[in-house]
């Protein structure tokens, strides 16, 4: 195809406007992540291009939280790769120098025709699940992605006609319709949600490893005044992280939907109140102090599930309960009454209830130097958050017992700060924290039964201080004594067993094999849950949420539905949080003529079928 | 609006609370004191009436022992101006007069407008030092107050009467007002607000010890639990009839 000169000028123009519009665009938006606190990491490299290739290239998550729009979502990311060529040899052609040899885009063709259907078909389910089926986690319908549905398509319908047809004026009005649709496309990008085709990307590279990846709040009680207001308006500030995360998002609503709070009817939609909600404020500000911003009612109903941040898939960390908490806790003051009393409790006696003695402590053995193991109790063990569970506590002691295993509790424990952490009373957490690693300062191992615990004393204590010991969760320690043979199974339960993955276990710590492994060691019928693994769904007491006794939601009963609706005669859990609102919870959901669930600890179920 | 609101320090609920030797009042070692719950609220409804009139002060009055300056600096941390601490000794006064004179004694020059107290203190629970020292001042005084509407130099308040009723008075001002729980949300103190807090003032008062207390505890005991068993004999109408006197009369649960 042969292009006049005037032609190629106004081809130059064009091309140049939409070039110069698209890059205006995203360093707009760029400048403003850059301004967010903290720095884009590049530790790990290896492991960071590793899971941009799976998460981007083969879309791993897109595809595996919902398989047919994911696939579809595949097939037009793969068709566009494999357009990148086309597209730039198209443009080349205008400017009357081709990349390709006319041989070699015939060969090309015979591929991208193709796979051209490919993304016509890909593009066309999608569009229909967005205007015809639409799902509510898609929310309000976006004319930009009828918009852009309709540019893909037509795309990939001139490129074809393009290919098949000689060179003719119809032809040549087909070269600068396509011409035309690209440029404008660029212009849309930076506009739309579409941006996420430019940084999500960089996004899932840059992601942090762990997960929440909330600032540390570390407070100086002796600094001056200016030090404290600079360190409290930090609060109000994204990380360039969580800056980078709002400009990615694409609105698919997946967290929304993967959120407990919002499947029990609360408000919070973490989509909208922990991204969405920010983006345009960012855009008129043009900075990141936006987190005054987010709706505190919705703030409050969080779990800290991190299930939202799990379900991204352009790697958005999303819960920011945490940063909304302690701004409403440390500068406006304003704490729900249960919550008050709560920390009042904390900050009176250091642990949850106000009390000032644990029976359950007094009867387990103390902590001294030449034993292996500190065994943390936490608040629930050890004020009888649920009476039941002191068993628990005892049939972990039975198979340390069982096993050699030498342990002892620490007479001065404090609570961990998980409540405090989770709510925002950062203050309180630091001095139960500092109280805490004082005690730990000589230990070298610490074992517990609660994974809030085990989060906090083991990893977030980490963003404050060196940790001179390691912290295992009590299925850690059970499975490899199974393993290793210094716990002997005496034979295997044949109830129907099921694993209901806690969230701090699971999403925050990484641990679903473990206590899989000791229960299929002791279980003939064990099966999965639908929602299990990293992907579980939280049993609504997180975040603090199990103090919060009033509340009209039912964020704390959709887990237990599914439990009772599985064919489970057991559910085993590892976590006392689990474990108690399951013990609440399950007998009231459980129909006529179904045989109750119970409940019980990893530690409840092995103990049952080993030698202890 | 010069606003004084009186909080007291009390020994929170969840204490294990043992008896001391002298038999007139608790060990203190293991014991959370905490501010009265009443007083929270009395604290909070002051921090709202300023900050609806949009100028003036609130002070927190304390009177009890050095531990109680915590119990102020709290209130000077969720937003009071400062503090005025009446120090008391042990044996502590349970004497309500005695205590309002004291008070009365170090507020009198301040001319408050408005006297806000918790309805009554959680330990001696006598519900009077407010309502007292506002004779004392002579101010107009109201008790169980459950709202309060203030309009230029006047206030009203609603009161909480017996089985659901209430009522509506109007008060000139000055005034002395004793708030019930849960007349308000309270907030919390913020991280600015503690810090903020430590550069505030506490005036220490020691009281006029002339004024004798007229009452004085003169022994702290844990209730005792009695057990009472009655056989009900007779015909079984006889039986029914006695028990139906029982539930009613005696244990009145009918
Ligand atoms: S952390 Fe859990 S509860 Fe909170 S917004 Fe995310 S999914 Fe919802
Ligand atoms: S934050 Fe992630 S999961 Fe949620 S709507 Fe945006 S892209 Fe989808």
């Amino acid at each position: 195809m042969q292009f006049s000169f005037t032609e190629q000028i106004a081809l130059l123009i064009l091309t140049l406007a939409a070039l110069s519009s698209f890059t205006y665009e995203v360093w707009r938006r760029l400048r403003i992540v850059l301004k967010g606190s903290g720095h884009f990491s590049l530790n790990r490299f290896g492991e960071r291009a590793w899971r941009t290739f799976r998460e981007v290239f083969i879309h791993e998550r897109v595809i595996r939280g919902r398989f047919w729009p994911g696939l579809m979502h595949a097939l037009v990311f793969w068709g566009f790769i494999a357009f990148g060529v086309v597209t730039l040899d198209h443009f080349a052609v205008g400017f009357g120098k081709p990349i390709l040899s006319h041989r070699a885009d015939e060969l090309y063709s015979v591929v991208a025709i193709p796979v051209a259907g490919l993304v016509l078909l890909g593009i066309l389910v999608l569009a229909y699940r967005r205007f015809i089926t639409r799902p509510a986690a898609l929310g309000k319908l976006s004319p930009t992605s009828g918009l852009v549905a309709v540019f893909i398509s037509l795309l990939m319908i001139t490129y074809i006609y393009g290919e098949m047809s000689p060179a003719s004026v119809v032809a040549k009005a087909n070269w600068w319709f396509h011409s035309i649709l690209i440029l404008a496309f660029l212009v849309l990008i930076p506009r739309s949600k579409h941006l996420h085709l430019v940084f999500a990307p960089f996004n899932i590279f840059f992601r942090p490893f762990d997960t929440p990846d909330h600032k540390a709040v570390n407070i100086d009680l002796e600094a001056e005044e200016e030090e404290l207001d600079a360190m409290l308006s930090d609060l109000t500030r994204l990380s360039k992280n969580q800056a980078l995360d709002i400009f990615s998002c694409v609105a698919c609503g997946r967290c929304t939907d993967s959120c407990p709070a919002h499947r029990g009817g609360g408000i919070l939609s973490p989509k909208d109140h922990f991204i969405l909600d920010l983006r345009q404020p960012m855009l008129d500000s043009g900075d990141v102090n936006v987190l005054e911003g987010i709706n505190v009612e919705a703030g409050w109903e969080c779990t800290s599930c991190q299930a939202c941040t799990f379900a991204c898939p352009v790697g958005n960390q999303v819960e920011k309960s945490d940063e909304i908490r302690r701004l409403q806790v440390m500068v406006e003051g304003q704490v729900p009454q249960q919550y008050q009393k709560l920390f009042m409790n904390l900050q009176e006696t250091g642990n949850t209830e106000g009390a000032f003695s644990s029976s359950l402590a007094e009867t387990l053995p103390k902590f001294t130097p030449e034993k292996e193991y500190v065994l943390w109790l936490g608040c629930f063990a050890r004020f009888n958050l649920d009476p039941n569970f002191t068993q628990s506590v005892e049939n972990y002691a039975k198979i340390l017992d069982a096993a050699g295993v030498s342990y002892g509790v620490l007479e001065e424990e404090w609570c961990s700060g998980d409540p405090a952490n989770r709510l925002g009373e950062k203050m309180t957490y630091q001095m139960l924290m500092e109280h805490n690693l004082e005690q730990l300062s000589t230990v070298k191992k610490v074992t517990t039964m609660c994974p809030h615990c085990a989060v906090n004393v083991g990893k977030e204590y980490g963003k404050h201080a060196n940790l001179n010991y390691e912290m295992q969760h009590h299925t850690q320690v059970i499975s490899s004594l199974i393993e290793n043979g210094r716990l002997a199974i005496s034979g295997k339960s044949s109830e129907a067993v099921t694993y209901h993955d806690p969230c701090n276990l699971s999403r925050m710590l990484g641990e679903v094999d473990a206590p899989r492994k000791a229960i299929r060691a002791t279980a003939d019928d064990f099966f999965e849950l639908e929602e299990s693994g990293t992907n579980t769904l939280c049993c609504g007491a997180g975040g603090g949420l199990w103090w919060k006794k009033e509340g009209t939601g039912r964020t704390h009963l959709v887990r237990a539905e599914q439990i009772v609706e599985s064919r489970a005669e057991t559910v085993v859990t590892s976590c006392n949080f689990c474990y108690g609102m399951f013990n609440q919870g399950l007998g009231p959901l459980t129909p006529e003529g179904r045989g109750p669930v119970e409940v019980k600890d990893l530690a409840d179920f092995v103990a049952e079928n080993a030698q202890v | 609006m010069k606003i004084a609101v009186l909080v007291k320090q009390v020994p929170g609920g969840d204490s294990p609370l043992r008896i001391s030797d002298d038999q007139l009042w608790v060990i203190e070692d293991n014991v959370n004191f905490i501010t009265n719950e009443s007083d929270a609220y009395a604290v909070e409804e002051a921090l709202q009436l300023r900050e609806k009139s949009g100028e003036g002060e609130v002070v927190a009055v304390s009177f009890g022992p050095e531990r109680t300056q915590r119990t102020i600096r709290e209130a000077l941390s969720k937003g009071a101006d400062r503090g005025i601490h009446i120090e008391d000794s042990y044996p502590y006064s349970s004497d309500p007069l005695k205590i309002a004179t004291a008070l009365s004694e170090a507020l009198k020059e301040e001319q408050f407008d408005l006297i806000l107290s918790g309805l009554q203190s959680d330990d001696y629970g006598f519900g009077q030092v407010g309502v007292l020292l506002g004779e004392t001042l002579g101010m107009t005084t109201a008790t169980l107050v459950m709202s309060t509407e203030l309009s230029d130099g006047s206030l009203k308040v609603k009161r909480e009467l017996e089985s659901g009723w209430f009522q509506w008075v109007s008060l000139s001002l000055p005034a002395s007002i004793s708030i019930q729980s849960g007349i308000n949300t309270p907030r919390y103190p913020s991280l600015k607000g503690i810090m903020g807090a430590k550069k505030k003032e506490i005036k220490s008062v020691a009281p006029d010890s002339a004024t004798a207390a007229a009452q004085a505890i003169s022994r702290v005991y844990i209730p005792q639990k009695t057990k009472k068993t009655e056989m009900i004999e007779g015909t079984a109408d006889q039986q029914v009839k006695r028990l139906a006197e029982v539930l009613k009369k005696e244990i009145r649960v009918v």
